[in-house]
C-alpha cells in the first residue's frame, strides 16, 4: 500500500493537507454557512431562531424600516448604516494614525545598529505580549477624570496660574480611538520595520550618487520599498479594528457603538441571533471587499510573513 | 531572528509553560475533615453546615450576577465540602438568558431575576425544587415568597431584592432630582450614570409617560424610546457591573442604579443619597434556581443551604446591602457582638451592621416607596419590542 | 550615505512614541503598589509592615506585605491561580497540535496539487482577513445547535454531556492559529532549495529520512517562527475565548475583563504587574544568552 501512496503525489498532498482541511471546514466553513442560514432567519419570542428565509435582517441592516414618524409604510433608518460607517471611519483613522506614528519607530529601529536593533524591537513587543485586556485598562486608569492625564495637566496648569476643570477624556469616542490605537501600534511596526530592514544599503549611495535630497530619497526609494510592510501591517490593523468590542465596552462606557458591539449585543443582551448573525457577516463581507481593493492596489503584502 | 535564537526562546516558553502548569496544578484543595477548623484566606472562621448534607460532587458550576457573593462564603462552602466552585458571571437578566437558553451550556445553580423566571421556566430550564432538600426555606420572610413569576416556589427561592432608583451626589448637584422625569434636566449633560438594564431603563421612560412598565403596546413603546434617545445625551457611562465606582471616582454625579450600589457608595462618601422617585421607583428580586440537567445538583442543593445560613448569610448586609429576605439572617444579625470588619475595614460589630441596616432608607426603604414602586414581569413575546428599543436606543450616538 | 539617518524628526517621533508606549504600562505598575483601595488615584505606598492588614477608610495603612500587599492578596486568589493555568494549557495544547498540522498543511500546499488545493488555500487565508467576532460568533451557533443536538440524540447525561469548556476552547483556538502556522511555514519552504532534498534522494535515503535530516531541519525555523505566534496568539486570545468557554475553563484575559466588571481594586494591577514583569525577564533572559553566545 505505501508503494502506491508513494506514487500518488496528489493522494499524498491530500492525506497531509487532511487534518487541517477538516479543522477548517469543521471550525470556519460550516459555522460561516451556519451563521448564513441563521441571518435568513426570523427571531423566537425566547430569543431563539425560527428557520426560514427571509430577508428581514437584510433590510433592517440597510435602514428599511417600517416604524415611521410622518405615518409612512416604509422609511430610512440610518441607524445601523450609522453604526457601519462608525466603525469603519474608526478602523480608517486608526490605521492612518498608526501609520505615521509607526513608521519613524519603525525607520529608526531599521537604521540603529544591527546590535542594538533587537533590544529596540523587544522593546516594541514588550507591550504586545502583556494581555490585551490589561492595555485596554492602563487606559482607563489614565484617562479618568481623577487620573494620572488630568492630575499632571492640572498641575501644569496650577503652575502656570490657569484655571483648570479636570478634562473628559474617558468614555468618549476620543478615548476608543487612543485605546484602538494603542492596542494595534505594534502590529504596524513590525511590518514596516521588516521591509524597511530589507532595502539595500546601496540603494541609498546610489540615490545619493545621483544627487537626490533627502525627500527626494525617502519619495522614491524608502517608501515604495517600505509599501509590503505598510499594506501588511494595515491589514494586521485594520480588521481588528472592525471587529473588536471590548475597547469600545471599556473605554467608550458603553455609549461608542460599533459594529462588534452591535453583533455581541445581539447575541447577548437583545437577544436576536439572526439579526446577529446578519450583522457579522455584512462585517465579514465589508472587510472583505475593503481588503480586496486595497490588496490589489497596493498587493498583498506576503513578503513580510518570513520572520 | 536567528534559528538558535527562535528555539531557545520557544523552549523557555515550553518549560516555564510546564512548570507554571505543574505548580498551579499542585496547589491542594483543602478536604473536608471533621474536627479541623476551617479559615478562609481573610481569616474568617467558617460554621459548620447545618444540617450537613450529603455531597459526592467534585464541583459546582455557577451562573451569577457580577459582585453579588462574598468571597469568604464561597471560600467557606470549598473548605467544607470539599467541592471546588466555578463562577460563571453575567451583567443583564437577558444576557444570562441568552447565554443559559442556547445548548451546550453546564451550569448547576443560577441566579435568576423576576423577569426572566417565566420564559426560563416555559423553556423547562429549571428543576422543580425537592422543598424535602431545602430546610432554608423556613428561613425566609413570607413576603418575598409565593410570588407572581413563581407561585409556590416551585423552580426559584428568594435570594435578594432591591429597588432601581435615583442616586445622587448633593455636593456636586444643587437642585437634585426629585422624579424620574427630573432627570431629563439638560443641566444634567454628561453626568450621569446608568444600570445597563433594558426593561429598567425603558420603564423609567414609560413611568414618565404615564404608561405601564409592562405594557406591550407598540405605540407606547415607541414613544418611549423616543423619550429615552432624549435622556442619552445626560448618561456618560452604562455600567451594570459597579457603578459605585463611577460615583465614587467622581465620573459622575448622579444616576440610575440598584439598591446596594447605593448604599455603599453612600456608607464611602454620605454625601452621596438615594432618591424614590415620585412616579414610583422599580422593584425586583433575584431568586436560585437549579437547572433541570444540572450535572452536580447534590452540590447545589448543599450550596443553597449552607450559603443562606444565618452564620453566613450576615455578610450580604456588609458586602453587598440589598433588601434581604433571609429573616433568620436578620435576626441573627440584630444585636449580635460579634466583631466583624465593615465595608470599609473598620472594626464594628455585626449587631452594629444590623443598626446601620435598619436605620438607612436604602437597604431598608419605606414601605410607601416600596408600594408605589413597580415590578417589571415577563412580556411575552412582547420581549422581542424591548430588546429592539433598547438596541435602537443605545446605538445612536 | 542614507541621508536621513540622523535626523532629529525622526529621533524625536521615535522617542515620543516609545513613551506612548510605555506610558500607560509605567501607570499600571505604579498603581499595584498604591495605598488606596479605591485606585482612582495614587495615594502613596504602603510603607510600614505589621501582622494583620490595618486599613483606614480606604487606605490600606501597613500590611503583612508591606508595599507588596496587591501581591500577596493576589497569590491567594485561587481563580487567577486556576485561570492561568488554564490559559498555559490551552495554549500549549493547540499549539502543538496546530503547528503540526499546520506544517503537514504547508507542505503539502507548497509542494503537492491535489483536488482541493485551491478551496484549502482559500479556507486558510479567510480566518486572517474576517475578524475575529465573526469566526467566534459562528462557532458559538455551530457548538450550541451541535451540542443541542448531540446531547438530546444520544441521550447524554451527567458528566458526559457534550459542552462549552477547555475542549471547546482548545479546539476553537487551533482553528484560528493553524492559518497563522501554515502561512509561515509555507513562506519558509518558498525560499527552500530542493537540490538538497534531491541530493539526498540520490544518495539513497528514502523520502521519510530525507525529511527528517534534510527537509525538518531547514525548515525548522519557520515551524517554530510559526508555533510561536500561535502561542502568542492563544495566549492573548480574548474574542474566540469569550464566546466558546464555560464554566471552569476561563483563561486569563477573560478573567482579567471578569475583574474589571467587580471593584477595581490595586488586586488587577498587581495581575498586569507579575504579567509584565514575567515576559520581561523573559525577554531579558534571552538576551543574556544570546550576549553569552556571542561573546564565546
Amino acid at each position: 500500500m505505501f508503494q502506491r501512496l508513494r506514487e500518488n503525489k496528489s493522494a499524498q498532498g491530500t492525506l497531509l493537507a487532511f487534518p487541517t482541511m477538516v479543522w477548517m471546514i469543521a471550525l470556519l466553513i460550516i459555522p460561516l454557512l451556519l451563521t448564513l442560514i441563521v441571518s435568513f432567519g426570523r427571531r423566537s419570542p425566547d430569543g431563539g431562531v425560527i428557520y426560514s428565509f427571509s430577508l428581514e435582517n437584510y433590510t433592517r441592516l440597510f435602514g428599511y424600516s417600517t416604524d415611521c414618524d410622518n405615518g409612512a409604510s416604509a422609511c430610512f433608518n440610518p441607524l445601523y448604516v450609522q453604526i457601519l460607517w462608525r466603525s469603519l471611519t474608526l478602523a480608517f483613522n486608526t490605521t492612518v494614525l498608526v501609520i505615521l506614528m509607526a513608521y519613524p519607530l519603525a525607520y529608526f529601529i531599521a537604521r540603529a545598529q544591527p546590535k542594538r536593533r533587537n533590544t529596540f524591537l523587544f522593546l516594541v513587543l514588550i507591550p504586545l505580549w502583556t494581555n490585551f485586556v490589561i492595555r485596554v485598562y492602563a487606559w482607563m486608569m489614565l484617562l479618568r477624570k481623577e487620573g494620572a492625564i488630568n492630575l499632571i495637566i492640572g498641575q501644569v496648569a496650577h503652575w502656570l496660574h490657569i484655571p483648570f476643570q479636570p478634562l473628559e477624556l474617558l468614555y468618549t469616542p476620543g478615548a476608543v480611538l487612543v485605546g484602538m490605537v494603542y492596542e494595534f501600534l505594534p502590529f504596524m511596526i513590525l511590518p514596516i520595520y521588516t521591509s524597511l530592514e530589507k532595502i539595500d544599503n546601496s540603494l541609498y549611495e546610489a540615490a545619493a550618487d545621483l544627487g537626490a535630497n533627502a525627500v527626494k530619497t525617502f519619495l522614491r526609494v524608502t517608501l515604495p520599498l517600505s509599501m509590503p510592510g505598510v499594506v501588511a501591517g494595515t491589514i494586521l490593523v485594520f480588521i481588528p479594528v472592525m471587529g473588536t468590542f471590548i475597547v469600545s465596552d471599556i473605554l467608550g462606557g458603553r455609549q461608542v457603538i460599533l459594529v462588534g458591539n452591535l453583533i455581541q449585543r445581539q447575541f447577548l443582551d437583545a437577544r436576536d441571533p439572526t439579526f446577529g448573525s446578519a450583522a457579522s457577516l455584512i462585517l465579514m463581507v465589508l472587510t472583505l471587499i475593503v481588503t480586496y481593493f486595497y490588496t490589489r492596489k497596493f498587493g498583498f503584502g506576503e513578503e513580510i510573513v518570513v520572520a | 531572528m536567528n534559528k538558535s535564537k527562535l528555539f531557545r526562546l520557544f523552549a523557555m516558553l515550553m518549560a516555564v509553560s510546564m512548570l507554571l502548569a505543574a505548580c498551579a496544578g499542585a496547589q491542594p484543595t483543602a478536604p473536608a475533615e471533621n474536627g479541623e477548623k476551617k479559615v478562609t484566606a481573610s481569616g474568617f472562621e467558617c460554621p459548620e453546615p447545618n444540617p450537613r448534607q450529603d455531597v459526592t460532587s467534585k464541583e459546582l458550576n455557577m451562573f451569577v450576577w457580577t459582585e453579588y457573593i462574598p468571597q469568604d462564603i464561597i471560600d467557606c462552602f470549598e473548605l467544607v465540602y470539599g467541592v471546588k466552585i466555578n463562577r460563571d458571571e453575567y451583567s443583564s437578566a437577558e444576557e444570562m438568558f441568552a447565554k443559559f437558553s442556547k445548548g451546550g451550556t453546564n451550569y448547576d445553580v443560577l441566579h435568576v431575576s423576576d423577569n426572566v423566571v417565566p420564559p426560563i421556566i416555559r423553556l423547562g430550564l429549571l428543576a422543580k425544587l425537592d422543598k424535602s432538600r431545602l430546610p432554608i426555606m423556613a428561613n425566609f420572610d413570607p413576603t418575598y415568597l409565593n410570588l407572581s413569576f413563581d407561585p409556590n416556589n416551585e423552580y426559584t427561592i428568594p435570594y435578594e431584592a432591591g429597588i432601581d432608583a435615583i442616586v445622587v451626589n448633593t455636593d456636586k448637584v444643587p437642585n437634585p432630582p426629585k422624579s424620574w422625569a427630573d432627570l431629563w434636566n439638560p443641566d444634567y449633560k454628561g453626568r450621569m450614570v446608568s444600570i445597563d438594564d433594558s426593561r429598567a431603563i425603558i420603564g423609567v421612560a414609560l413611568t414618565t409617560l404615564g404608561y405601564d412598565v409592562n405594557t406591550t403596546d407598540p405605540k407606547q413603546l415607541d414613544e418611549a424610546k423616543e423619550k429615552l434617545k432624549q435622556l442619552m445625551p445626560n448618561i456618560k457611562v452604562f455600567d451594570s457591573d459597579s457603578p459605585k465606582t463611577e460615583l465614587i471616582a467622581g465620573d459622575v454625579d448622579l444616576g440610575i442604579v440598584w439598591t446596594a450600589e447605593a448604599e455603599l457608595a453612600h456608607q464611602q462618601d454620605p454625601a452621596i443619597t438615594f432618591i424614590y422617585p415620585t412616579e414610583g421607583a422599580i422593584n425586583w428580586q433575584d431568586n436560585w434556581g437549579i437547572a433541570a440537567n444540572a450535572t452536580h445538583a447534590d452540590a447545589a442543593y448543599a450550596w443553597l443551604n449552607y450559603s443562606m445560613q444565618p452564620d453566613l448569610f450576615w455578610m450580604m448586609l456588609r458586602d453587598f446591602p440589598y433588601i434581604n429576605p433571609n429573616t433568620a439572617a436578620l435576626n441573627f444579625a440584630k444585636g449580635n457582638q460579634m466583631k466583624v470588619t465593615d465595608a470599609n475595614g473598620a472594626e464594628t460589630t455585626l449587631g452594629a451592621l444590623y443598626d446601620v441596616y435598619i436605620a438607612s432608607p436604602i437597604t431598608n426603604p419605606p414601605p410607601d416607596a416600596v408600594k408605589k414602586g413597580h415590578r417589571a414581569v415577563d412580556v411575552g413575546d412582547a420581549t422581542a419590542l424591548f430588546d429592539q428599543v433598547w438596541t435602537e436606543v443605545k446605538g445612536g450616538q | 550615505m542614507n541621508p536621513h539617518r540622523r535626523s532629529p524628526l525622526v529621533l524625536v517621533s521615535t522617542i515620543l512614541v516609545y513613551f506612548f508606549l510605555y506610558a500607560p504600562i509605567v501607570g499600571l505598575v505604579l498603581y499595584s503598589f498604591n495605598a488606596s483601595r479605591a485606585n482612582v488615584t495614587f495615594e502613596g505606598f504602603i510603607s510600614s509592615f505589621s501582622q494583620r492588614v490595618v486599613t483606614e477608610g480606604s487606605l490600606v495603612k501597613s500590611s503583612p506585605c508591606g508595599p507588596f500587599h496587591w501581591f500577596c492578596e493576589l497569590s491567594k486568589n485561587n481563580e487567577v491561580i486556576d485561570a492561568a493555568r488554564n490559559t498555559l494549557t490551552i495554549a500549549f495544547v493547540a499549539t502543538i497540535i496546530s503547528t503540526i498540522i499546520g506544517t503537514m498543511a504547508a507542505l503539502a500546499l507548497q509542494r503537492y496539487n491535489f483536488r482541493l488545493k485551491p478551496f484549502s488555500q482559500l479556507s486558510l487565508y479567510i480566518p486572517i482577513v474576517i475578524p475575529e467576532i465573526v469566526m467566534g460568533i459562528g462557532i458559538l451557533t455551530l457548538f450550541s445547535q451541535f451540542f443541542a443536538w448531540l446531547n438530546a440524540t444520544l441521550s447524554l447525561t451527567g458528566e458526559s454531556r457534550l459542552t462549552l469548556g477547555l475542549g471547546t476552547v482548545i479546539v476553537s483556538h487551533i482553528a484560528f492559529m493553524v492559518p497563522f502556522v501554515t502561512l509561515v511555514v509555507q513562506a519558509r519552504l518558498q525560499g527552500f532549495d530542493k537540490a538538497y532534498e534531491e541530493a539526498a534522494m540520490d544518495l539513497g535515503a528514502n523520502e521519510w529520512i530525507t525529511f527528517q535530516r534534510v527537509t525538518f531541519p531547514m525548515i525548522l525555523p519557520g515551524v517554530l517562527s510559526g508555533a510561536l505566534l500561535a502561542f502568542t496568539l492563544s495566549l492573548d486570545d480574548f474574542v474566540i475565548t469569550f464566546f466558546t468557554n464555560g464554566p471552569g475553563s476561563t483563561t486569563l484575559p477573560i478573567y482579567v475583563y471578569g475583574l474589571l466588571r467587580r471593584i477595581i481594586t490595586p488586586q488587577v494591577n498587581a495581575l498586569s504587574t507579575v504579567w509584565i514583569a514575567t515576559v520581561f525577564l523573559a525577554v531579558l533572559a534571552l538576551q543574556l544568552i544570546q550576549n553569552r553566545e556571542a561573546k564565546s
